[in-house]
């Protein structure tokens, strides 16, 4: 213990060196800025930085780089919140809840909740990062395809949670995602599947067009024509903060969006976004109040935005303990550190403390600033939403465009997102969600490919998710919440949303 | 006809169009034990189908589809069609141009604002965007053949 | 009013001949655009920047680094295949590039791009790949792995960055040279792959030297052979396949620069006498140290050779792996 706070003592004198903090702050400010705009999330932001880090020491450089990261975790929830368009894929689940408060008025709460939600999440979970990193790290190499096989099939579980209509037509959504996932070169065996000779769809269609063609394209084609145009919400100074009973139905959501987010972070080759879908789920499962979810329930907001932030320093601890990336933009961070020099492994703690340890003080320092630069714009930000819609719209259109486009300089993305638009505005229509598709359209090659490849290390017996505990363990953690759910289900006679929906329909018709 | 059962045959159509595909595409099936690239789209296929037919026949009751409003569906349709010129106009005339383009005319003449404000407002984002993100944070747009 | 007019056009017409000419001679007047068909952060990347730095202090104008990742590669070398052959738009490719179009004919699909498509300019780097294992596996050399594996055929698994790509070729030119049969397990990436051997879930890799030195170094690994013409300078102690009798398993991770097949001659040559002054500078050689990755620069006739006999090599072992058919 002593030693933990000698060593922070040396990361903190590292962290708040001037050079070392003006460069923490460049970071989470195009972090907030990356983050804002829709599409281009932290990879774009980090790959696209990390030549100017070429000139800079280490430490600054990593610094910065994580710096844009989280950043961009607090910034992505400004756009769910305020236009319903992601500002990165992994802020989809907070469009959903947050919009829905900001249509009420609640727009300055919601972006308060996220801000504190997201700062204590990324405060608790760097003191994770901190105290348990190699053990931790250890722990997630045992990871291998059957157990993020088995996770992930616990995590297609979330999807009975997301519906807040009809399960069946969620359901179809989440199949027609899946579906839509395989496009794209198969990963086992080389064939391209369904890609009708476009090479930009080798890897699939992205889960960047999907989600910002879905949610911010839908929205303002169904918005934007509409003959009474969206009334203009405007705040006042007292109702931009949280009101006590918000503050206290979110203390738990951050909790255990933290929690979560942090251990879905630490494992490689899980998708990190998945750490806001299956939070949105829990929250849903533990509240008492589910029914609210969907139209502006705050645990909505809390739990997906802390499990996001959280699951930035659980991609660390593979990372720093081990040299191991657990994700794309890690990969980016490790090639940080060796371009400067520093051999990322096992022994990077050991050899490196003053890089390790200012990393981590920087980040409680970070967590602050942006913390410090998210409260108060909260009052900016929500102004944009005095601004009237036919000017707004088509600066929204811009950035989606362009967001979506530097992802990847396509403009077949550009195409993806037009279509997927066009899909969503018609779903919409048709009373369906559109939620499960992006979560399905994410997990759909994870899962394939995790199946595929743990037949291929058994040789085709099905007996090795047995034969592996963890994977044993979760899938049997599984099929008991399945149970319990059909459990439930049948006891209650018809479930709770189906009457909402039918009593819904009733009102409307 | 109900909305649910439309959207029922829709989804019902897709599942075995999907089927058609793989089989066209001659996509190996392989075994349980060693799925081939068919295999899980396959399946997917199946569970939509599945979820159509369902769809279909519990879906009776429910809004009628011609009760749905597509009132704004010129409006959409200006917006899509915005969106496909910046697809194919980005690489060709260069971000600033095409930007400018698109919003001057979402502005100008789909919304119907003074020139001044239309013309004040699609420079101004066109260029700033362009110089906040080109320029600063280096991420690289596409300039057109005047170098623009 | 009419004669401004009149005078501006005439003014634009006479700039608009000047400016071609001027071009000509004055080769590059614009930002020259290089593309990285991968993802940042990873060996191609990490090459292309201090090279595309070190090329600007040379040529004293702009080039800039463009990531157009896709499809293993094939969405940014298509784009550098179908580009103005004006000198502007340079590739920075893998040896991939010579695996892509071979996998496509595979499949029977009009292939992406064709490696005739591109004017080779100048070889960079040549890692060659290390066979590694994860450090409590039976097997101390690579002769006990490969007689270990003529033993159980199918039974050792190794992991690779994705099918058909440059992890997985090394492997299968391996495996076809000594005659066994091994377990192949793809991954998405070389990050994934890497992964996959440290936590034990497979029981090879083989994997560009500089990601694994580390766990080499730190115990997690443990190097048995490595594919190259000589050994590894950071690995003395590695023995070579060829010193070990199979000379056939010969495979680098080489990073080359190419231009689209067209462009000017004066220009060619410019480029190459730009990348051979540009690996000597000595910011580059720094930063390429940093990376452990050797300097290997080879032009003109040199990189041709290496370029054709190597494409030739992976075409080989791509057609004799044929389609992975699902069984």
């Amino acid at each position: 213990m002593f030693e933990v706070i000698q060593n922070l003592g040396l990361g903190f004198s590292v962290a708040l060196s001037p050079a070392v903090l003006f460069y923490a702050f460049v970071g989470c400010v195009i972090g907030t800025l990356v983050g804002v705009l829709p599409g281009v999330g932290p990879l774009a932001g980090i790959s696209l930085l990390l030549p100017a880090t070429f000139g800079m020491d280490a430490t600054r450089a990593v610094v910065m780089l994580a710096g844009i990261y989280y950043g961009a975790m607090y910034g992505g929830s400004t756009t769910s919140i305020l236009m319903r368009i992601p500002g990165e894929a992994a802020s989809v689940m907070t469009c959903i809840d947050g919009y829905a408060m900001a249509r009420k008025g609640r727009a300055g709460a919601a972006l308060a909740i996220a801000g504190v939600g997201s700062y204590v999440a990324g405060t608790a979970s760097v003191v994770g990062l901190m105290v348990m990193a190699p053990p931790l790290a250890a722990i997630a190499l045992r990871f291998g395809p059957p157990e993020q096989l088995a996770l992930l099939l616990l995590g297609l579980l979330v999807l009975a949670y997301m519906s807040s209509g009809s399960m069946l037509k969620a359901l179809a959504m989440a199949a027609l995602g899946l579906l839509l996932g395989t496009i794209g070169i198969d990963q086992m065996t080389g064939y391209m599947r369904f890609a009708y000779g476009v090479v930009e769809l080798g890897d699939g269609l992205g889960v960047v067009p999907v989600a910002v063609g879905l949610f911010g394209v839908a929205e303002i084609l169904a918005t934007a024509g509409a003959p009474t145009p969206p009334a203009v919400v405007k705040p006042r100074l007292r109702e931009l903060l949280p009101s006590r009973r918000e503050w206290r139905d979110s203390a738990w959501p951050i909790a255990r969006g933290s929690v979560l987010g942090f251990l879905i972070g630490i494992l490689p080759g899980s998708a990190h976004i998945i750490a806001s879908f299956v939070s949105y789920a829990v929250e849903k499962r533990l509240s008492r109040r589910p029914q609210e979810f969907g139209h502006g329930a705050v645990a909505g907001v809390a739990g997906p935005e802390s499990a996001n932030n959280a699951a930035t320093s659980g991609a660390f601890v593979p990372m720093l303990a081990l040299g191991v990336p657990s994700g794309p933009i890690p990969v980016v961070m490790l090639a940080a550190l060796m371009v400067h020099g520093v051999a990322p492994g096992p022994l990077l703690i050991q050899n490196q403390p003053a890089l390790f340890w200012g990393f981590i003080a920087s980040m409680y320092v970070g967590n602050v600033m942006l913390l410090i630069l998210n409260l108060p714009l909260v009052g900016v930000f929500v102004n944009i939403l005095r601004v009237p819609y036919p000017y707004l719209y088509p600066a929204i259109l811009v950035f989606s465009i362009l967001g979506v486009y530097a992802v990847n300089s396509s403009v077949v993305d550009v195409w993806i997102m037009l279509i997927m638009g066009v899909l969503g505005y018609v779903l919409r229509k048709l009373d369906f969600e559109t939620a499960p598709i992006v979560l399905g359209v994410v997990l759909a090659p994870l899962i394939e490919l995790s199946l595929r490849q743990s037949l291929a290390m058994s040789d085709g017996r099905y007996s090795i998710f047995l034969e592996h505990k963890i994977a044993a363990l979760l899938l049997a953690v599984g099929l008991v919440l399945v149970l319990l759910n059909m459990y439930t289900f049948a006891r209650r006679g018809l479930d709770w949303r189906a009457r909402i929906a039918l009593a819904e329909k009733g009102e409307g018709s | 006809m109900s909305v649910d059962r439309l959207s029922g045959i829709a989804l019902a159509v897709l599942g075995l169009l999907v089927l058609e595909e793989t089989v066209r595409q001659r996509l190996p099936l392989g075994s349980l034990a060693n799925p081939g690239p068919a295999y899980f789209p396959g399946v997917l296929a199946c569970l939509v189908l599945v979820a159509g037919v369902a769809l279909t026949l519990l879906g009776g009751s429910g809004p009628r589809f011609a009760s749905l409003q597509w009132s704004e569906w010129r409006h959409a349709l200006a917006i899509l069609a915005t969106i496909a010129f910046c697809a194919l106009a980005l690489e060709r005339l260069g971000y600033r141009l095409t930007m400018f383009a698109a919003l001057a005319f979402l502005i100008g003449y789909v919304e119907r604002k003074p020139l001044a404000a239309t013309v004040l407002l699609a420079a101004g984002l066109a260029l700033g965007t362009f110089a906040l993100f080109d320029t600063l944070l280096r991420v690289p747009l596409p300039r057109g053949p005047l170098g623009f | 009013m009419m004669h401004r007019l009149a005078c501006l056009a005439l003014a634009l017409l006479a700039a608009a001949v000047v400016t071609p000419v001027a071009a000509q001679d004055a080769y590059p007047n614009r930002p020259i655009t290089m593309i990285v068909p991968f993802p940042p952060g990873g060996v191609a990347d990490l090459t292309a920047r201090p090279i595309a730095t070190a090329m600007e202090k040379v040529l004293k104008s702009p080039v800039g680094v463009v990531n157009k990742q896709g499809a293993a590669g094939a969405v940014g070398m298509q784009s550098v295949a179908v580009a103005k052959p004006d000198g502007y738009t340079l590739l920075l490719a893998l040896s991939s590039i010579s695996i892509i179009p071979e996998a496509d004919r595979l499949f029977n699909r009009p292939p992406a791009f064709t490696v005739d498509q591109f004017a080779p300019i100048a070889l960079i780097s040549a890692d060659p790949t290390v066979l590694v294992v994860p450090a409590d596996k039976p097997w101390k050399t690579a002769k006990e792995f490969i007689e270990d594996a003529k033993k159980r055929p199918g039974q050792i698994s190794y992991s690779s960055s994705g099918i058909y790509g440059t992890l997985h070729m090394a492997m299968e030119l391996l495996s076809q040279a000594a005659d066994i049969k091994l377990r192949h397990v793809p991954h998405s990436g070389g990050g994934p792959a890497l992964t996959a051997v440290l936590g034990g879930h497979v029981d090879a890799l083989a994997s560009g030297p500089s990601v694994v030195l580390p766990h080499i170094k730190g115990g997690k690994l443990r190097a048995l052979a490595g594919w190259g013409d000589k050994r590894i300078a950071a690995l003395p102690d590695v023995p070579t396949f060829k010193e070990l009798g199979y000379p056939d398993a010969e495979f680098y991770i080489w990073a080359g620069l190419f231009a689209p097949k067209g462009t000017p001659e004066p220009v060619l040559a410019k480029l190459r006498a730009t990348v051979r002054e540009a690996v000597n500078d000595p910011e580059f050689k720094s930063a390429m140290d940093k990376l452990e990755t050797p300097v290997t620069f080879k032009q003109g006739e040199e990189f041709q050779r290496f370029f054709d006999a190597d494409a030739k090599r992976l075409a080989e072992g791509v057609r004799r792996v044929g389609r992975v058919e699902a069984k």
